[in-house]
């Protein structure tokens, strides 16, 4: 293992009320950076409300109480970045906030770069501008607005949109089956008034991960920590915290669902070229010795150009530019997907469930095998390479309850057997064919 | 061996430079700690090349449009089978990429450098093209082509281009249509495989843990020409200097309207500093009108007529140059008039240098931000160096900026007689 490089690890620097810290030290990038995950569920009632929280919070915060001035005060700190949005992990609801900015050792002395950037990202959760005890009212209406445009124009990238709508449909009726972003037709009931309380229970109640990543100095961290303490009331507030049962997690009986039928759903659109996405239920929770298996199963599958799809869609048959498969892990989901001519539909399908009777026959070559081995590792260890990415292996490690380092990951991987796939690929299950398609096809 | 060094200590970053009896430049740029070893490829030819005059030829070839990214898709097939396959034994990610002024060969991984480092050096140098296979990849580049067709943020890019330009190539579609690429054979490949494929044309650039020793060697070893060769002309035709329309729309299937629009630009005769001057003054201006803390934006934004999807680049070739904003807008067009006359009362009222001074640091901060990434670097790099230039002149580019210059840029690069619009509407 010497040879290795050092790892990019995490430590848990705190906890309390509910809050985990954790820093990620490392100071070959340029920049630093820090992230605050705020946990819930993925439900109808809360999800378009959660969505519409962090757009407001943008807008503006007591000491820049507009945009514009949050803007200016970024490019004063050398053109630091700041963003925040919804994501689900799963049937988990993350608001996430993320500030990136030039480490001090870069620019001129004495400009305490993570304090300014930590006061900045703190200052926009915790004190929005506020009128009348609730969210400004022309923040929230001008954000409903651009909610509802947001959601509206899914459908502009058909190839992302055809992924997502698939998996969608696959979870009609469950919680992961809700788009991130909410729904058009739930924002009429929402004001500044009711989207306020939410954004307190989300303050006082919802579990919270801060990620440090970077050369930040412990002086510093150790100073964000102390005011980190005060972002819950001062009464003890109901929290929850990330071990909680009542949040999602792959810990619930969500997992396994057995299909009885296979469903088709069609979508139509003025478009030219036609997209088949394949939603399957894995059987597989991340949390068990089996997911190494089906990510080894992904990648021989539609993981790369040495995979089953591209080199069988694509390199022999001429069918389609991209054809891939993709794992949901914490919600036991596979998804298949190809954009291709409308009238080869039949074809495509074809080959696709022939690549899957494939695997599931034990027909892996020892090419396919030892590839697929081989470019997990270089993807896993390339993901050290990037902050964010960094970020968001833990942030997964931790949803899934699993606790695996980059070389871990590597490790677990390369011992899987082609048996142990084989065996993998016994348990997933076809449920759903979605076909993106013109509005002329029969 | 004859490396030469140069460092940058202001960034911390070093460049280790070697030069071929062929011609061919080879860089590579360390980066201590990092996991990943990116390797690129790269040559001066693109979808804009379709007429020139091959070395030692009188006449003019002409070839069909989407022939060099054609080429790109043919050269991963070789006599044993796609190099593709070894790449992937080897676990890394091979890629290949044609813009308008170049082709760009490269792979990504974290073992085994040199091995997949020659694999890289030999396939570009020694294409297997069959008629057959040739066939066989119509069908593959005819769904990408209706993958972009589809594609609106694609759609409302060229058909700006097409806005701007009457007759220079840059507004063909880089993979061509089904059309022009069904014109394409065998024989006219290899043609322009062997005018433009030459190490002379090329360059290499490595990013990643590595010593430049073993790296360069590998060059000498592997780069089978040896002779340096004269120079390829490439043709263009001449083109208006003012717009071809000053406003294009398409239909396709959207929930809202997406546009982009922008300035055409001039940029003949500058020298590739030069153009490196120009790009980043027209991005801080762009910055200074528009950004996200411009009063414009603002505006822009509270009347909801711009949201997050709003976005600026300029781009910057020999004989083409543009700035390019858009983004989802209910009315693009009223966006338009506001962004026009908000530019007009800049020309009566002047710059303010405070912005200035804010934004030059800020787009400083962002320059340095790329080097936390090998294939940024990578890319960067590539997309500069036939220019005449490498990204470290950027360092000096930022030293010389000033509020004058920006000024000088100001009045030159936004004339709104140079505006136009293109709007892809829902159908």
């Amino acid at each position: 293992m010497s040879n290795l490089l050092q790892e990019e690890t995490v430590s848990k620097i705190a906890s309390f009320d509910g809050i985990d810290v954790y820093t990620i030290k490392t100071d070959k990038f340029k920049t630093s950076s820090i992230n605050v995950f705020f946990h819930t569920n993925l439900d109808r009632q809360r999800v378009t409300k959660n969505a519409l929280i962090p757009a407001v919070l943008r807008r503006g915060c007591r000491r820049f109480p507009t945009f514009q001035e949050i803007a200016l005060h970024l490019e004063e700190l050398y053109g630091a970045t700041f963003d925040c949005g919804v994501t689900k992990m799963g049937e988990r609801h993350i608001i996430q906030f993320y500030i990136e900015f030039v480490s001090e050792v870069f620019t001129e002395e004495g400009s305490k770069q993570f304090d300014k950037a930590f006061d900045l990202i703190y200052g926009i959760i915790t004190q929005p501008v506020l009128e009348k005890g609730a969210f400004k009212d022309e923040y929230v209406k001008q954000e409903k607005e651009n909610l509802k445009r947001l959601i509206e124009s899914r459908v502009n990238d058909k190839m992302q949109y055809a992924v997502e709508k698939c998996l969608e449909e696959t979870c009609k009726d469950e919680p992961y089956g809700i788009y991130d972003y909410g729904f058009v037709s739930d924002l009429r009931d929402i004001n500044a008034q009711n989207l306020y309380e939410q954004y307190i229970a989300m303050l006082e109640t919802y579990p919270v991960q801060v990620y440090i990543a970077g050369s930040a100095s412990d002086d510093s961290v150790e100073k964000a920590v102390e005011k980190l303490k005060s972002l819950r009331p001062k009464t003890g507030g109901d929290f929850g915290d990330l071990s909680d049962k009542k949040l999602s997690g792959p810990s619930q009986d969500s997992f396994n669902k057995s299909v009885t039928e296979v469903r088709n759903v069609v979508e139509r659109f003025s478009v030219n070229q036609g997209k088949l996405s394949l939603g399957f239920r894995t059987n597989t929770r991340p949390d068990s010795k089996d997911y190494y298996a089906l990510l080894v199963y992904n990648g021989i599958l539609g993981g790369g150009v040495h995979s089953k799809l591209f080199q069988n869609v694509r390199e022999k048959a001429s069918l389609a530019y991209y054809a891939f498969s993709r794992l949901e892990k914490f919600k036991g989901l596979m998804v298949v997907s190809s954009g291709i001519e409308i009238g080869n539909k039949d074809k495509a399908l074809e080959i696709i469930l022939q690549q899957i009777a494939e695997i599931k026959a034990g027909n892996i070559t020892d090419y396919e095998f030892e590839s697929t081995l081989k470019t997990i590792e270089t993807n896993v260890k390339s993901l050290r390479d990037n902050q964010l990415q960094i970020v968001t292996h833990y942030l997964g490690q931790s949803i899934a309850n699993t606790n695996d380092t980059f070389d871990d990951l590597i490790r677990k991987t390369s011992q899987v057997t082609k048996q142990e796939v084989v065996d993998v690929a016994q348990k997933i299950q076809l449920d759903t064919i979605y076909f993106l398609t013109s509005k002329e096809q029969a | 061996m004859d490396i030469k060094t140069v460092k940058y200590d202001k960034i911390g970053e070093t460049l280790y430079i070697y030069e071929h009896k062929s011609g061919l430049k080879a860089f590579l740029i360390p980066k201590k700690g990092y996991s990943k070893k990116y390797a690129t490829f790269a040559t001066h030819y693109g979808s804009i090349n379709n007429e020139f005059i091959v070395p030692g030829e009188e006449n003019v070839t002409r070839v069909p449009d989407g022939i060099a990214h054609f080429l790109e898709h043919k050269l991963f097939e070789q006599k044993d089978g796609s190099v593709m396959d070894k790449f992937s034994k080897l676990g890394s990610n091979p890629n290949a990429y044609t813009s308008f002024s170049q082709t760009v060969y490269l792979f990504s991984c974290t073992d085994k450098f040199d091995e997949n480092f020659q694999l890289l050096l030999n396939y570009v140098q020694n294409p297997y093209i069959t008629e057959e296979s040739v066939e066989k990849e119509k069908g593959i580049i005819g769904q990408e082509i209706r993958m972009y067709e589809d594609d609106p943020n694609w759609r409302s890019f060229f058909n700006l281009l097409g806005a701007f330009y009457k007759s220079h190539p840059v507004k063909i579609d880089i993979a061509g249509t089904i059309e022009s690429i069904s014109q394409i054979n065998r024989e006219i490949l290899y043609k322009c495989y062997n005018t433009f494929y030459h190490p002379s044309n090329m360059v290499i650039c490595v990013v990643g843990d590595l010593e430049p020793e073993s790296v360069f060697e590998q060059v000498e070893k592997y780069i089978e020409h040896s002779e340096s060769r004269d120079e390829i002309k490439r043709l263009f035709p001449d083109e208006i200097s003012s717009l071809n329309k000053d406003y294009v729309e398409q239909s396709l299937a959207v929930s809202t309207p997406l546009f982009q629009m922008g300035f055409k630009d001039d940029p003949k005769g500058l020298s590739g500093f030069e153009t490196l001057e120009r790009e980043v003054a027209v991005k801080i201006l762009l910055e200074m009108i528009m950004g996200k803390s411009s009063a414009l934006y603002n505006e822009l934004y509270s009347q909801g007529l711009i949201n997050n999807t709003f976005d600026f680049d300029y781009t910057i070739e020999e004989n083409y140059a543009f700035s390019m904003f858009g983004g989802e807008s209910p009315d693009p067009v009223k966006v338009r008039d506001i962004i026009s006359s908000k530019i007009e009362e800049f020309h009566k009222t002047g710059l303010n240098r405070e912005d200035y001074e804010r934004i030059r640091k800020a787009v400083n901060g962002k320059f340095l931000r790329r080097f936390n990434s090998v294939e940024n670097i990578s890319h960067l790099f590539v997309s500069v160096y036939f220019r005449g230039v490498n990204i470290f002149d950027y360092l000096d580019v930022y030293d010389k900026m000033n509020f004058e210059y920006i000024n000088e840029i100001f009045s030159k690069h936004f004339n709104l007689s140079n505006l136009a619009l293109s709007v892809v509407k829902p159908a």
